[in-house]
């Protein structure tokens, strides 16, 4: 019986998604958004087993050349194809906004159970305590961290993951407590649900389009974090593509060679943008108060619940 | 429904433009947009209930027109004003100069840095004898010396009527007084005097120097800090002030920032100041340094990279690009140390052969100049030889199979070095290492770690560093030093140059040393960095040679007129 039961969930969540997906693609914003991340995605992939160039090849004698047949968008001051290490940044870029959305998640869902736990003193030191560490700007934790790290990944999440962590738990706080404190939650706490119960099945569900909001504004200042960080040295080792690192070692000489900053430039930018347009977009189409078609689908399913 | 006769009456209202429909069709739209739902109704966007504020936008118009009125008069005003001087005088007053290293404050006896010798030496401060821009021991305070037979007594005779810029005397105590007080407080270069056993002025313009030991390096060292001459009389705080007897004195000094030197009105030589006013600005950011010069700010850059340097280039009716000689080294440093995965020697020949310099330099705009060893032909004993290792990649592939190694099956190695020579070096000897065999990691850190890691503790495998001291030739005969070299016949050849008695003798016994060492591999030189300096037209008289550590500022001028022609 549980087995036909979470059948029928998994099915119920697949029609969500499609028609979340559907309604962000019927929106322009939405569907600008949707094409670039699965291009991002797309390229990243690409970039494992094939780039126009070899990444490793350098040319002294052809630097900073103009866009050519053989190098799209021209060469940087080693020689290397521009269009090769943004295609392999492409990579290290996803791998870094994908872990610094996962540890921010973790880190502020941990706030927000902290936040408005039942025990009053746990939740009014955290909210003190929060208010407070979200003083420390990330580019200062990521100064500190990188004296023992040195320039590594590692850096650019834990500093973000962190830093957005705590932005995301106050963000989310109210939301968290209006949910925590309701009549539904009580009642569940009086049939002896268990905090961690109350968490996941009331909590998490009611806050789900602050997070999406908060994750993807974190996902895209990921993104700008990285090329901060490592223009600063303390991000993204020498010899890992990113686009950090395209624009960093470029944008020294913007006064002479301005196309070859462009480019990982631009491509930042629109990323960026996808990367917050989609949140928004998100937020809407997940939002069953919002999007009357997701209301449609959850009362047809609770009609076969019920059949 | 009710949305519908919102939007109907809101776009009657604007076509009928009429005030009083208007108010009224917003009433509507206010009073039907509501929905049954309230949460529903919080999240409806709600359309503008007022028409744009007209006072608000003719008010911003207003103050923009203002704005753009008394930008535009006070942008033009400037002009004419700079044009009118230009055509009073043709040689200005004042020339500024865009460096890049800034000293931390002037007290050039205990502050390390060759930012305070570029400045300070020769312009406000100077020495016994003073450097040319070859290089070679030229007079200074000194106009003769002799040197006894055996090298150990040196007699300068100073020139006469010299004064400093309080107004005090210079003489043969002043002279002695400096260098004796010098090696007694170890001042910074006190160790290049260690020979040095007195220091005796005979009479108000002889002085004479006695030597422990001869040492053929001694009147080169002398043009440096250790052969300065201070006023004994004076009290002054040396970190923020500065009494010479140079063609310039330090009127203004703003840390990090500039130095504003004038012409010493009590200057005793023929070097006199042909500019009353020289301002050197410090500009640490690359770019803000090209906008100065193009805005007009500073006349001169010094240094800036050759691909930097390009516009101004190809903009030759109103620039000057030139690149001068220096000493700069760039010293890819093995760790020679037993233990050390490259104290095997056919590993460290390999990396030699791998490089390709010439592809390097010409990365670099092709400025640099190849280096096969560890002199630079500004210093004694320098030799061609690049030969020694020209490029070849079969050679390189040959001797890392015989010690082992393959692509298939790669030795790995680290480069450490500091991040402000940029990441490309770093990237182009890894893919120049690459097919030889070797993977090569490239960590490029902060100059403190480089300084704590490579040359305090010796943790590394490759490093990569400028040397850019003149006469450095003795890191080499010290095993202590941080790429851990000991070759007992170099450490002898060394001795003995040391200890020759004339130039000669000491150039073929470092040359001979300097050529054994390159041989051995302990290191590679990847080119001897030359200093590209752009001046605007106008400027004459800047050195291009050696200009940062030896920067004579007294014949630089800048003529106005020529500029305004353009």
């Amino acid at each position: 019986m549980s087995n036909s039961h979470n059948n029928r969930a998994a099915i119920t969540r697949r029609a969500y998604a499609a028609v979340a997906l559907r309604t962000m693609w019927r929106r322009a914003e939405g569907k600008f958004a949707l094409i670039v991340l699965a291009l991002w995605l797309a390229v990243a992939l690409v970039s494992l087993v094939w780039t126009p160039q070899s990444l490793w090849t350098t040319d002294g004698y052809h630097v900073w050349a103009k866009p050519s047949a053989a190098h799209w968008l021209g060469t940087d001051g080693t020689g290397a194809d521009v269009f090769s290490w943004l295609m392999a940044g492409s990579r290290t870029n996803l791998l870094i906004v994908l872990l610094t959305v996962v540890v921010s998640a973790l880190w502020g869902l941990l706030l927000i159970a902290a936040m408005v736990a039942r025990n009053s003193a746990l939740a009014s030191t955290s909210v003190v305590v929060i208010d407070a560490l979200i003083s420390i700007p990330t580019v200062l934790i990521a100064l500190i961290l990188a004296v023992p790290m040195g320039a590594s990944i590692a850096v650019i999440v834990i500093a973000c993951g962190f830093g957005y962590g705590l932005n995301l738990a106050r963000v989310a706080r109210p939301a968290a407590l209006l949910a925590a404190r309701s009549a539904y939650v009580e009642s569940a706490l009086a049939n002896g649900a268990s905090g961690w119960r109350v968490l996941v099945s009331h909590i998490i569900p009611n806050n789900l389009p602050v997070l999406a909001v908060q994750l993807s504004l974190s996902a895209g200042t990921a993104v700008l974090a990285e090329s901060g960080l490592t223009y600063l040295g303390i991000g993204v080792p020498s010899g890992v593509p990113s686009w950090g690192h395209s624009l960093a070692t470029s944008v020294k000489l913007i006064n002479v060679f301005p196309l070859t900053v462009l480019w990982p430039g631009l491509i930042v930018t629109v990323v960026v943008v996808a990367l917050n347009v989609f949140g928004d977009v998100l937020r809407d189409a997940i939002d069953p108060v919002a999007n009357p078609a997701l209301r449609q689908t959850a009362g047809s399913a609770g009609k076969e619940d019920e059949r | 429904m009710s949305q519908d006769n919102g939007v109907h009456a809101e776009t009657g209202a604007t076509s009928a433009n009429n005030a009083n429909n208007a108010s009224s069709a917003s009433g509507t739209t206010g009073a039907t947009g509501a929905t049954t739902d309230a949460s529903l109704a919080s999240r409806a966007k709600n359309p503008k209930k007022h028409g744009p504020k007209w006072w608000l936008i003719s008010l911003i118009a207003v103050i923009v027109a203002c704005a753009v009125v008394i930008g535009v008069t006070v942008a033009y005003g400037k002009k004419s004003d700079s044009a009118d001087a230009s055509a009073k005088n043709m040689i200005a007053d004042t020339v500024t100069i865009g460096l890049k290293l800034a000293p931390t404050n002037l007290d050039i006896r205990n502050t390390a840095g060759s930012a305070l010798d570029q400045v300070l030496i020769g312009n406000v401060y100077e020495g016994i004898v003073a450097r040319d821009s070859k290089n070679q021991v030229a007079p200074g305070l000194a106009s003769s010396w002799e040197e006894s037979k055996d090298g150990l007594t040196y007699t300068f005779h100073l020139n006469k009527n010299m004064s400093f810029s309080n107004g005090d005397k210079l003489d043969a105590e002043d002279v002695a007084w400096s260098i004796n007080e010098l090696i007694a407080k170890q001042y910074h270069d006190a160790d290049a005097l260690t020979a040095v056993s007195k220091v005796e002025a005979k009479n108000a313009d002889t002085v004479v120097m006695t030597l422990k030991t001869p040492n053929s390096n001694l009147l080169w060292t002398l043009t440096g800090r250790a052969g300065l001459v201070f006023d004994k009389d004076a009290k002054y705080d040396l970190k923020t002030q500065a009494v010479g007897s140079g063609p310039y004195t330090v009127a203004k000094f703003v840390e990090n920032d500039s130095i504003t030197l004038k012409a010493n009105d009590k200057y005793w030589g023929k070097n006199k100041a042909k500019t009353p006013t020289v301002v050197v600005k410090y500009l640490a950011d690359d770019n803000a340094a090209v906008n100065a010069l193009k805005s007009g700010d500073v006349q001169v850059l010094a240094p800036i990279t050759e691909t930097l340097a390009g516009p101004f280039k190809s903009d030759s009716a109103n620039y000057t690009v030139k690149a001068g000689n220096g000493t700069d080294k760039y010293v890819l440093g093995f760790n020679n140390a037993s233990g050390s995965k490259l104290a095997d020697k056919r590993i460290r020949q390999a990396i030699r052969y791998a490089i390709n310099h010439k592809e390097i330099i010409a990365s670099r705009g092709g400025a640099d100049k190849a280096l096969g060893g560890p002199i630079p032909s500004l210093d004694p004993g320098y030799e061609d030889l690049t030969k020694l290792y020209p490029y070849d990649q079969a050679k390189a592939k040959s001797l890392m199979a015989e010690a082992g190694y393959s692509t298939d099956k790669p030795l790995e190695l680290s480069l450490t070095y500091a991040n402000i020579y940029g990441t490309e070096l770093g990237d182009q000897l890894r893919s120049q290492l690459k097919p030889i065999g070797i993977d090569l990691k490239v960590n490029v850190v902060e100059f403190s770690t480089w300084l704590q890691d490579v040359y305090t503790n010796h943790d590394f495998d490759i490093s990569l560093v400028d040397h850019n001291e003149s006469h450095d030739f003795y890191s080499w005969a010290d095993p202590t030093y941080y790429f851990g070299y000991d070759n007992a016949d170099v450490q002898k050849l060394y001795n003995e140059g040391v200890a020759a008695t004339t130039d000669k003798e000491r150039d073929a016994k470092f040359a001979e040393a300097a050529k054994l060492i390159s041989e051995d591999a302990p290191a590679d030189w990847l080119f001897n960095y030359r200093i590209t300096t752009v001046t605007a037209k106008g400027v004459k008289g800047f050195p291009f040679d050696l200009n940062q550590t030896v920067l004579p500022l007294y014949n630089v001028t800048y003529s106005l007129a020529e500029f305004s022609q353009k």
